[in-house]
């Protein structure tokens, strides 16, 4: 069966261009377009891998990671960052989270900043999906 | 009521990044969440004789507020706020209404929109619209005005005008809200001329007496949140005198609630709120009457 990849994206564009590259790749890819609608879609559809973008309306990429890993049901689902906000940034927004009393993180799977070549994006899902 | 989630409209012309950092004071008061819009105008990408939809220059106008709020964004992140960002295609208006309301947003802060002056003439400012049609707080943000001297933190020294309407209870629950990042708050209060005109000796010096026992009792409330508060009792034209009144106490923000009027009576008659939004060089906060 095939494995299924979640990919929480605003634009439309690049919603586009990720689903073509998991079919293309044999996943079948689930869409969400904000991380609330991201979490409502983890919940449900338990993906394989999450793909997540970081500046989105209504929930970022940011909050929707530090939801899923404090989430004991959600922890272990691996995550993709793919974003034009820089991995640095990332990094220090989620020590920040915990500065102001949540629990600490893991660092995401993988992290790719835009705009990503498809090649390098099959390659890291490839490694991590198997 | 209280203001947790800010829309922050920024056109690239008058509100840059430096003036959302000084609006970071509000996360004294709870603010931790701050959501960007950018409104890129139909006109400019639209149809062309010859050349069509300007596809190329919607992707070039969306890619430079994309790279310029996530610019902004990577700097809230690292101090632990949470940011959302919208680029859209269209009017200003609508987009800021429906933004607002989708995002349930707190407050909207935005500069003077620009509009025609046919249409302006005809259908009024946009500030005048979107205060008709938002229940929200808005908070009209003349950063770049030459003379504006709020400095760094527009929220410190606040002119608060009330006119004993119901939204002054609205008013004064914001600004009590707003404690943590105001350091001194005058009380206003403007009595026409007219209505004093009407007045015996006696009956001018009761009217006067009850106005300021009820700014005593405003002080009140906020010198219990110790929050330096002081009432002064104004009389004349009543955007003058809040203009006046904001100037002799070096306000750094001018606050105001708004009266439910129908929209003819508003356009012809005039609101003071809207006027103030439209002309003061300093930046005006307005909450909106409930219902609006």
């Amino acid at each position: 069966m095939a494995k299924r990849v979640l990919n929480v994206e605003d634009d439309p564009d690049i919603r586009t261009f990720v689903s073509t590259v998991l079919e293309e790749n044999g996943y079948t890819p689930i869409m969400a377009k904000d991380g609330e609608e991201g979490i409502k879609k983890v919940r449900e559809e338990k993906p394989d891998l999450i793909i997540l973008d970081i500046l989105m309306p209504k929930q970022s990429g940011i909050k929707m990671y530090h939801d899923l890993k404090t989430d004991d049901s959600l922890k272990n689902i691996p995550v993709v960052m793919l974003s034009g906000v820089s991995r640095r940034t990332f990094l220090r927004s989620q020590a920040a989270l915990t500065e102001f009393g949540d629990e600490t993180v893991p660092e995401p799977q993988a992290y790719l900043e835009k705009p990503v070549e498809p090649e390098d994006l099959a390659e890291t899902l490839k490694k991590i999906l198997g | 009521m209280k203001i947790n989630k800010m829309l922050f409209v920024s056109e690239f012309e008058e509100l840059w990044f430096d003036a959302l950092q000084s609006l970071m004071g509000l996360r004294k008061c709870g603010l931790n969440h701050v959501v960007f819009l950018h409104v890129i105008k139909r006109e400019k990408v639209a149809m062309r004789r010859g050349t069509g939809f300007l596809k190329q220059e919607e992707v070039k106008l969306k890619e430079i507020a994309d790279i310029r709020f996530i610019d902004w964004a990577e700097t809230l992140f690292e101090e632990g706020m949470e940011v959302g960002a919208h680029i859209a295609i269209g009017n200003v208006l609508p987009k800021i209404i429906s933004v607002s309301e989708i995002e349930n947003v707190d407050l909207i802060v935005t500069a003077k929109i620009e509009r025609g002056k046919f249409e302006e003439l005809y259908a009024g400012s946009e500030i005048s619209e979107l205060l008709r049609r938002t229940s929200k707080p808005v908070l009209v943000y003349n950063y770049l005005s030459q003379s504006n001297k709020a400095g760094d933190d527009p929220f410190e020294r606040l002119l608060l005008a009330l006119d004993w309407s119901v939204s002054s209870e609205r008013v004064l629950d914001l600004v009590l809200a707003l404690s943590g990042a105001t350091k001194r708050v005058e009380i206003v209060h403007v009595l026409s001329e007219k209505e004093i005109g009407k007045l015996s000796k006696m009956e001018a010096h009761k009217l006067e007496r009850e106005n300021k026992k009820r700014l005593d009792d405003v002080c009140d409330i906020f010198i219990k949140e110790r929050i330096d508060a002081r009432p002064h009792l104004y009389i004349g034209p009543t955007e003058e005198q809040i203009k006046k009144a904001a100037t002799e106490h070096k306000s750094s923000m001018i606050v105001l609630g708004t009266r439910k009027k129908s929209i003819w009576k508003e356009k012809w008659a005039g609101s003071i709120a809207h006027s103030l939004a439209e002309n003061s060089e300093l930046p005006v906060l307005i909450i909106p009457a409930e219902g609006s």
